[in-house]
């Protein structure tokens, strides 16, 4: 289901809250001139699964779900570091890239192959 | 011949033997200068020996080609039997380093303090694509391409991963290396 | 007095390199914190830039403990997107080479777990031995020990030769002898049951709001397994039952995993008898791969560590992006949670019954 950015939270609370407690994964697909967010839930008693999609302009920032699932951390912060969106709502560090300062949102279309392809 | 001609020929050898007996010096401290120089070659031989027959490898294992050095050392494919003794924890005891595995910029300081750490003389092996020359993650951003650009490498071991039996061989080199064969 | 403690990248345990910082307070543990990505490569971003099957090697070497399983998986994602179908024999062939790797993975895991614990070097050696064995048995079938790239559009590339079955058959005889040999050694030893018992306990709910996938789940009494609720290839007619136990802690996480393997035993018995004749082969690769029909691909498979799950976007000839879902990252996360209260010792029997791959962590 394909929802806005303002109704994400009361969305998930609902969800949440009738049976859909697991957290799957959130991923998001880079189409250049606007960003695709999807998160995968599932209902453990009746094992359906919903997922739930967003739009995110350049630049805007996306609204943390941690109170709701607490799996959600590690997926956060590693969307946030390879796409280069801000998270609204707590402090989130680098996971996978940790050592590295010059390199950003490598995912997205715009990183070239060959900035950093020198060897060494 | 008459005998006085005889006579006088034989006192003239006799003279000859008795002055170039005269000019001879007996060496007295040749016997001591072969013994110090003897020694020395046995013992550097003895060394070299010693040294080429029990390498202790240090394990370096960061990926898939760790998994064959792990049966390298099981009971299939035996390292004891040649002397490369247990893989050990701490480089402080080691001459060899097997580096199995791609290098990232991340992990690649731990790798040369490493490297520092151990004691000389000391000898680095080259094992599987990625460590001879970035393999198949060439193109990524976040790969060294080749163990080689930050230590000296003496044995290059190629294949993804090689089998046990290649590691085998590559020692048998190193061995010869150690030992004075090739020339290097 | 807090004081902190660095369990450096490299230590002489085999799951990879991990750093953890542990905070301590006298011997009871406060907070741990993992920083990983010393094996980060970008397959998410060199995939984009390969065709279709030039990537099924890449996905091989993202877990090499159990390769068949993730290239399985990225060719079943393939498959859908063009809408191939593999016929029934290739089917059987392919749970029977998987149910082997499965067998093969939880045999290393159970080594380097009892070596973690200090009984060092026995159980090590024996189950090497036994792995072994399977990885010959692999050999006879596809060519290669260790990265296979059998799997093809449609089936396999090579099928089985003709004496499979009995070699198999001798195989898993022997095997079974082994298992109850274990079980012997390890459940009536002190040190194991000292170890494992009551260390590291997750509870249902807990499980269920961090995340967790796999053993570690079904060890906490969650009954959900990929092969009996989103089942593929032929699981419904084997009737295949997955294994549960209540307790949470380390012992039940093993328990689970030495189940497992005596279920996939009775899975390979009844599909080497109910297979039909046939040919299993698949569509060899060529330049030109067949057209594209679907947008967006999700699929799900059950690996040995838990569930995988790939989401790609298709393109003609390259994918637009693929997302991968590996076990191992998000049963990391929850080593913060289990370990808060356990003493100092305890913390690498949880460490190794989660059953972690660096590379599968850090993609």
């Amino acid at each position: 289901m394909k929802i806005n950015k303002e109704e994400l939270i009361k969305k998930l609370k609902e969800l949440s809250s009738s049976g859909y407690n697991y957290l799957v994964k959130i991923t998001a697909v880079d189409y250049i001139d606007h960003l695709e967010v999807i998160y995968f839930i599932r209902n453990m008693q009746n094992k359906k699964e919903e997922n739930v999609r967003l739009d995110l302009k350049n630049g805007e920032s996306l609204p943390t779900v941690i109170e709701i699932y607490k799996a959600a951390d590690y997926y956060e912060r590693e969307l946030s570091e390879m796409f280069g969106i801000a998270i609204e709502g707590r402090e989130v560090k680098r996971l996978l890239l940790e050592k590295w300062d010059g390199l950003e949102a490598p995912l997205r279309k715009s990183f070239q192959w060959g900035s950093d392809y020198k060897s060494g | 011949m008459s005998d006085e001609r005889f006579e006088n020929a034989k006192r003239e050898m006799e003279q000859l033997v008795v002055d170039s007996l005269k000019n001879y010096k007996a060496p007295v401290g040749a016997f001591f200068t072969n013994l110090k120089e003897a020694t020395k070659a046995i013992a550097s031989g003895a060394i070299r020996w010693s040294r080429k027959n029990s390498l202790w490898p240090m394990q370096f294992g960061l990926a898939c080609c760790a998994m064959e050095l792990m049966d390298f050392g099981a009971s299939r494919i035996d390292a004891e039997r040649k002397g490369y003794l247990l893989f050990r924890g701490t480089p402080r005891q080691c001459d060899v380093m097997i580096v199995a595995g791609w290098v990232t910029k991340a992990v690649a300081p731990e790798v040369k303090r490493l490297y520092e750490q151990m004691a000389k003389p000391r000898y680095v092996i080259a094992y599987g694509e990625c460590a001879v020359s970035g393999g198949p993650w060439w193109e990524s951003y976040n790969i060294i391409k080749g163990i080689d650009q930050i230590l000296p490498v003496d044995v290059y071991v190629a294949g993804c991963p090689p089998k046990p039996e290649n590691l085998f061989e590559a020692l048998m080199k190193l061995q010869e290396k150690v030992g004075g064969k090739i020339e290097d | 007095m807090l004081t902190k403690i660095n369990v450096g990248p490299i230590h002489p345990s085999t799951h990879g390199v991990l750093r953890l910082v542990v905070t301590l307070d006298g011997d009871t543990i406060v907070d741990v914190e993992p920083h990983i990505g010393f094996l980060h490569r970008g397959v998410e971003k060199l995939a984009e830039n390969r065709m279709y099957m030039q990537s099924e090697s890449y996905m091989e070497k993202i877990d090499y403990v159990a390769p068949m399983a993730y290239s399985d998986l990225y060719v079943a994602a393939v498959e859908e997107a063009m809408g191939i179908h593999p016929n029934e024999r290739a089917k059987y062939v392919r749970l029977i080479l998987l149910e082997f790797q499965r067998i093969a993975s939880h045999l290393l895991w159970l080594g380097t777990f009892c070596n973690d614990l200090g009984l060092m070097f026995t159980m090590f050696t024996w189950t090497l031995k036994d792995r072994d064995l399977i990885l010959n048995l692999l050999q006879d079938v596809t060519g290669s020990r260790m990265f296979y790239v059998n799997m093809r559009l449609g089936g396999v590339s090579i099928d089985l030769p003709p004496n499979f079955e009995e070699h198999a058959n001798k195989l898993l005889d022997y095997l079974e002898k082994r298992f109850k040999e274990y079980e012997i050694f390890l459940e009536k030893n002190p040190v194991f049951i000292e170890r494992t018992k009551g260390v590291g306990v997750l509870k249902k709910e807990d499980a269920i709001a961090l995340g967790v996938t796999g053993p570690v789940l079904r060890a906490s009494g969650v009954n959900f397994d990929v092969r009996r609720d989103y089942a593929y290839y032929v699981y419904e007619k084997l009737h295949f039952i997955p294994q549960i136990q209540t307790k949470g802690d380390s012992f039940a996480r093993y328990k689970v995993r030495m189940q497992e393997m005596k279920e996939s035993i009775k899975l390979i018995r009844s599909a080497l008898k109910l297979m039909p004749e046939g040919d299993a082969l698949g569509m060899p690769i060529k330049l030109i791969s067949p057209p594209v029909k679907e947008k967006e691909v999700i699929v799900r498979r059950e690996l040995p560590r838990g569930e995988g799950m790939i989401f790609m976007v298709t393109d003609k000839q390259r994918p637009y992006r693929l997302s991968l879902r590996t076990p191992a990252f998000i049963n990391l996360s929850a080593l913060k949670y289990i370990a808060k209260g356990a003493s100092y010792a305890d913390l690498f029997s949880i460490l190794g019954s989660l059953d972690l791959v660096m590379a599968d962590v850090d993609k």
